[in-house]
């Protein structure tokens, strides 16, 4: 079984901006993927974006440039 | 504990609401409706006079307790949240259309699986189309497709849904008020107690684990994620046990007392209208239900554009019929689409085109 560590998470108001997260971060090579939000998490529109802690600030750079807004940043095992 | 934090577990959450349908099958549900949420909110309807075909008339307990097992465990758990202000006309609109096709097939996507799990062939054909309307939803959504954000609102204002609908349940239990069929699916029944108890845990279960028919399908066509599947798997397996272990597993068409037609078009058409209005509202019937219950004032929009939906349905001569015997004669009498639901049917697919494609993501810059 695959060894869970700790992941940043970035969930959103509307599955609209993760469709375009994921969007971006293809076209700009950034990290991570979608997934469904995780269940010990009481927020957004079912999706979500997943990537390594270390992509906080990169991601935070692009969703602002790119005008994706979200709802929130967590960090989960997963 | 948390019940949603593997696919083990999510498998028990299947099981249990499997296990919750089987057994208001056995106490008295219609048969192969165990629990059906186009249906059961048709019937409520019927109870509430919005219309009036007498055979379906009946004030669901289990629509009561699922909503009020999701705003209650929600409440428990800190997740209730009181949103609005995502394009309420158009999530009425969808619940509009959601019921529409519910009923031009003769179930929603729950009774689809449950109707699977007894070998009705019809449920199987109609699960092309709801894949396919699915992935339709799920190809506007990568097309940028969006009803816009929900915003916090007053507490209050998410657990008006709740509320109202255990009022209809005490009027229905403490007064004769409201419509009941004396005959036909209204019905038949399980105990009042049962049917609620049933409803709270369906609720419950289906709130921690995310539960939605239409969810599951989305999530494998956008991510390859199976998570969601393995709750309605675990919930057709129980069914599937129950139905070959009472001897109700017949494997076939025209299956009569089913409530069911097999004019596959048509079951085709009908649940590609669900399944692409229901990515489009964010979550099948039964999704909707339980958002409505944990604050979500959009997603009792819905419910109520599924109401709506249901009174249309009869009253304008919308729903399907299902194969049935002649009680007199002994023949099979093949159950069909009626052209009014036919028509209605297209429109509610071409709608849900427009709304797909004409609905987009705003970008502030």
């Amino acid at each position: 079984m695959r060894k869970k560590e700790l992941k940043l998470v970035v969930t959103f108001y509307t599955t609209a901006d993760a469709m375009a997260m994921e969007k971006a971060c293809k076209e700009q090579k950034a990290p991570g993927r979608l997934i469904p939000v995780p269940r010990a998490i009481s927020a957004g529109c079912g999706l979500a974006w997943c990537a390594g802690l270390d992509a906080r600030d990169a991601l935070r750079q692009l969703m602002d440039r790119m005008d994706i807004e979200e709802q929130d940043i967590h960090e989960c095992m997963l | 504990m948390n019940l949603a934090d593997s696919k083990k577990k999510l498998a028990l959450a299947g099981l249990g609401c499997g296990l919750v349908a089987a057994c208001l099958a056995f106490f008295g549900n219609p048969a192969n409706m165990a629990f059906c949420i186009a249906c059961f909110v048709r019937d409520m309807a019927g109870s509430l006079g919005m219309h009036q075909a007498e055979a379906v008339q009946y004030a669901r307990p289990e629509i009561v307790g699922l909503v009020c097992g999701s705003f209650l465990i929600a409440v428990v758990t800190k997740e209730y949240r009181s949103v609005a202000g995502s394009s309420p006309l158009i999530r009425f609109v969808l619940g509009m259309i959601i019921m529409i096709g519910s009923l031009v097939f003769l179930g929603c996507p729950l009774r689809m699986v449950i109707r699977m799990s007894a070998g009705d062939l019809n449920a199987w054909v109609a699960l092309i189309g709801f894949i396919l309307g699915v992935a339709t939803g799920a190809f506007a959504l990568k097309q940028g497709f969006s009803l816009g954000r929900s915003h916090e609102t007053n507490a209050a204002s998410g657990a008006v849904l709740p509320a109202i609908l255990a009022g209809i349940l005490i009027l229905a239990v403490c007064t004769a008020l409201l419509k009941a069929s004396e005959a036909g699916p209204g019905s038949m029944h399980a105990p009042i107690l049962l049917s609620l108890a049933g409803g709270l845990i369906f609720g419950a279960l289906a709130q921690k684990s995310r539960m939605c028919f239409a969810g599951s399908i989305r999530d494998v066509i956008l991510m390859k994620n199976f998570d969601l599947l393995t709750v309605i798997l675990g919930l057709f397996a129980v069914m599937l046990v129950y139905n070959v272990a009472l001897g109700k597993f017949t494997l076939g068409f025209d299956t009569p007392g089913v409530i069911a037609h097999s004019e596959f078009l048509w079951n085709i058409l009908g649940m590609y209208a669900v399944g692409f209005a229901a990515v489009l509202a964010g979550g099948c019937p039964l999704r909707q239900l339980i958002l409505a219950g944990q604050g979500s004032s959009d997603a009792a929009i819905t419910v109520l554009g599924l109401f709506f939906g249901a009174a249309l349905c009869h009253n304008l001569g919308l729903a399907a019929s299902g194969t049935a015997l002649n009680p007199e004669t002994k023949e099979l009498v093949a159950g069909a689409v009626p052209v009014n639901g036919k028509v209605a049917c297209v429109i509610c697919i071409l709608v849900c085109f427009v709304i797909a494609f004409t609905n987009k993501r705003k970008v502030r810059k």
